[in-house]
């Protein structure tokens, strides 16, 4: 299946790239992006996946908008066609 | 046993009689040290003792007052921040709005923790002040200068370069564009205090300036304090790296993305990726950005200068990610170079850039809708890159249409048709920050409560944009009432927000309890040192009562708000229904302890030992 995957702020520095559009295995989770990330870029390691495997704090991981914390958080499921942002954590403002 | 003022505390308030230019030293109550603890705390008490119910925030009888909080100048960390308090000439009740920068650094050597200006010069003047007390001097040939150049001036006046801290109103102050506000220049970055309008009340008082020359105090702790904010330093600096490279604008994509920034003045809540990236802090930086620029003690340096040739903008401030909100999105104007010049101006002329963004894209809509015409204004129409650098200096100099600008939204609605009403966003007189009232549910009834209206550092949107109250009312009306106690304990302690909330944590914790202790002596609880957060909102809820401004009636929402959901993107179909704000006011009240009409009661103003503060402000 098809993704759209949205950079911003120092996860785009790494990347290199403000959006990239990838082919993934049906039942790819948000966990499964965000480790094959970490794994084509090194300067993303330890970055999006803490070492118990969730989410790191240091990012705030959207499907189609909606903060993953409203669904399965690491494990949610992804479908054909979801765009994934990949945002800092919001602070300041 | 009577009480010691912890040696954390310069010990004096200096009242300045503008009209006589005669001043006086009060030494601080301990009692009121331990009640209020500096900032916030230390103004709302001086509004609450010293301006009449019944007195216009333009009277004489308002005061400005500037403190500085117990942490200042010590290892606390970003400790170098303001406060102003005042009666506002939006909301007409209490304010409070903070800056950072070096000049609080300074008054705190002084010795005096709080400044209090009381009545109006008889010319037009600035106030010095040093560790022997306040000089009321002339600021001939001053009128109608900007805030730069007036900080500079200034300094050059009293020739001692940079060891003079300026904080300066600019041409809307003068004009007393109701929410002019005071931009402080500094060898390190700008400092803004921007909300409520504290420009205003000091261009009433016929004062350009405050200026400050530092003195010998040094607070000293009373236990180690810096060890424990050494403790803290690798998590601060892990979780403001988004601050640290863009400054606040880095949150314009990401909160774009998630459908929750105003667009067209609110008719949407999501821009075009594209347009939202030309305004983002990623295009900043890598555009316009020359440097970091930072306030005294403070490793984050989430200030930033830009440069924009075209523009003839060397080092300007940054615009924030509210000024973005009220200049760009609000607008549909995505020319960066134009948006960073009217933000430029909005800092040069001292103009709060949301209040005046969000009153010019609510006079669009009007336009839009018929309400206004050409014959008001030829600069009305949404887009209008040029008309927007426009406006804002026919705002400042209230000149043409900026003359309607310069009251605010709200005002500006009552001279139009009552259609207009539907097109407005704020409370209480005050035009909302960026946060989306409808797409956070936290900051639907932080808001409509909040004593200053409009304002983001009232209630926090921070915790809600991490899945936190956002989408559920159940027990969010106690969330909003606890951050609001955490913001009002923050600046009362005068430490940033940023800082505080990625640092040390966005809801009051054992960690402040453990640092406050260490700052004072005194050995207090969490449970403790909410509990000043919660009595300091309770003066401000007090003053704003007695003022006739806070009700159950004024505590609501702007139309749009209440009868008009989201139309599209990720937060479709989200708004505050008027019985979901009813469901949440009253479990609020409930909380507070405030009856149904939202006035504290007895029992509470007992409890949280206000009943000097009740008497005062019914005076």
């Amino acid at each position: 299946m098809e993704l759209e995957l949205r950079y911003f702020a120092m996860v785009r520095e790494a990347v290199g790239e403000r959006t990239t559009t990838r082919e993934f295995d049906p039942e790819t989770t948000v966990r499964d992006v965000l480790a094959t990330l970490e794994n084509d870029h090194p300067d993303l390691e330890g970055t999006l996946l803490a070492d118990d495997g969730t989410i790191a704090r240091s990012v705030t991981v959207l499907r189609n908008g909606t903060n993953v914390t409203h669904l399965e958080r690491g494990a949610t499921e992804l479908a054909d066609g979801d765009t994934l942002s990949i945002t800092p954590p919001v602070t300041g403002g | 046993m009577s009480e010691t003022l912890p040696s954390v505390y310069g010990g004096e308030i200096l009242h300045v009689h503008l009209g006589t230019g005669d001043s006086e030293i009060e030494s601080i109550d301990p009692r009121d040290a331990r009640r209020f603890l500096g900032g916030n705390g230390f103004v709302a008490k001086q509004v609450a003792e010293h301006v009449p119910a019944d007195a216009d925030p333009f009277d004489p009888e308002n005061v400005l007052a500037l403190a500085v909080g117990p942490m200042n100048a010590t290892p606390f960390q970003s400790t170098s921040r303001g406060v102003v308090g005042f009666v506002s000439p939006m909301t007409n009740g209490f304010f409070d709005s903070t800056f950072g920068g070096t000049l609080p650094q300074a008054l705190k050597t002084t010795g005096f923790e709080v400044v209090v200006l009381h009545g109006t010069a008889e010319e037009h003047s600035y106030v010095l002040i040093d560790e022997d007390g306040a000089e009321v001097k002339s600021a001939d040939g001053l009128e109608g200068t900007e805030t730069y150049e007036t900080c500079q001036e200034i300094r050059e006046r009293e020739d001692v370069g940079y060891d003079t801290h300026v904080l300066a109103n600019g041409p809307a102050g003068e004009n007393q564009v109701r929410y002019a506000c005071l931009v402080h220049e500094s060898k390190m970055r700008e400092g803004v205090a921007g909300r409520g309008g504290a420009g205003a009340v000091l261009g009433s008082k016929n004062v350009k300036a405050i200026a400050v020359q530092g003195g010998d105090f040094q607070p000293e702790p009373a236990g180690d304090l810096q060890g424990r904010a050494v403790q803290q330093m690798g998590r601060l600096m892990d979780e403001t790296e988004m601050l640290q490279e863009y400054g606040t604008a880095g949150l314009v994509n990401p909160i774009n993305e998630m459908g929750k920034l105003g667009h067209r003045n609110m008719q949407t809540e999501q821009a075009d990726a594209e347009d939202a990236e030309a305004v983002s802090g990623e295009t900043l930086r890598e555009e316009y950005v020359t440097e970091d620029t930072t306030c005294s003690n403070c490793a984050v340096k989430c200030g930033k200068h830009v440069s924009v040739e075209a523009e003839g903008i060397t080092e300007g401030k940054i615009p924030e990610f509210e000024s973005l909100f009220g200049t760009a999105t609000l607008q549909e104007v995505y020319d960066p170079e134009r948006v960073i010049k009217a933000n430029d101006l909005c800092d040069r002329l001292g103009m709060d850039t949301i209040s005046w963004g969000v009153t010019v894209a609510f006079a669009r809509e009007c336009y839009e809708k018929g309400l206004l015409d050409d014959d008001d204004s030829p600069h009305l129409e949404f887009g209008d890159a040029d008309g927007l650098v426009e406006l804002a200096r026919q705002t400042a100099e209230r000149e043409d249409f900026g003359d309607d600008l310069a009251e605010g939204s709200f005002r500006l609605a009552e001279s139009l048709d009552d259609e207009a009403e539907r097109y407005l966003y704020g409370a209480k007189g005050l035009e909302f920050a960026a946060h989306s009232a409808r797409g956070l549910k936290g900051m639907s009834i932080g808001y409509a409560t909040a004593t200053r209206g409009g304002s983001h550092h009232d209630t926090r949107p921070t915790l809600q944009y991490d899945g936190n109250h956002d989408e559920t009312t159940e027990g969010t009306p106690e969330f909003a009432a606890r951050t609001q106690h955490f913001t009002a304990l923050g600046d009362s302690l005068t430490q940033c927000r940023f800082v505080s909330e990625a640092g040390w944590g966005a809801r009051v914790n054992e960690r402040y309890a453990e640092a406050i202790s260490l700052a004072t002596g005194w050995e207090l609880s969490t449970e403790d040192v909410e509990a000043i957060g919660e009595r300091i909102y309770n003066v401000e809820r007090l003053i704003n009562v007695a003022r006739g401004v806070a009700d159950r009636g004024t505590d609501t929402l702007p139309h749009r708000t209440m009868h008009e959901p989201i139309p599209d993107g990720p937060s479709e179909g989200m708004y505050c229904p008027p019985e979901e704000l009813e469901g949440m006011l009253d479990e609020y009240y409930e909380f507070r302890g405030w009856n149904d009409n939202g006035h504290p009661t007895t029992d509470t103003v007992d409890r949280l030992d206000l009943a000097d503060v009740a008497e005062s402000v019914a005076d």
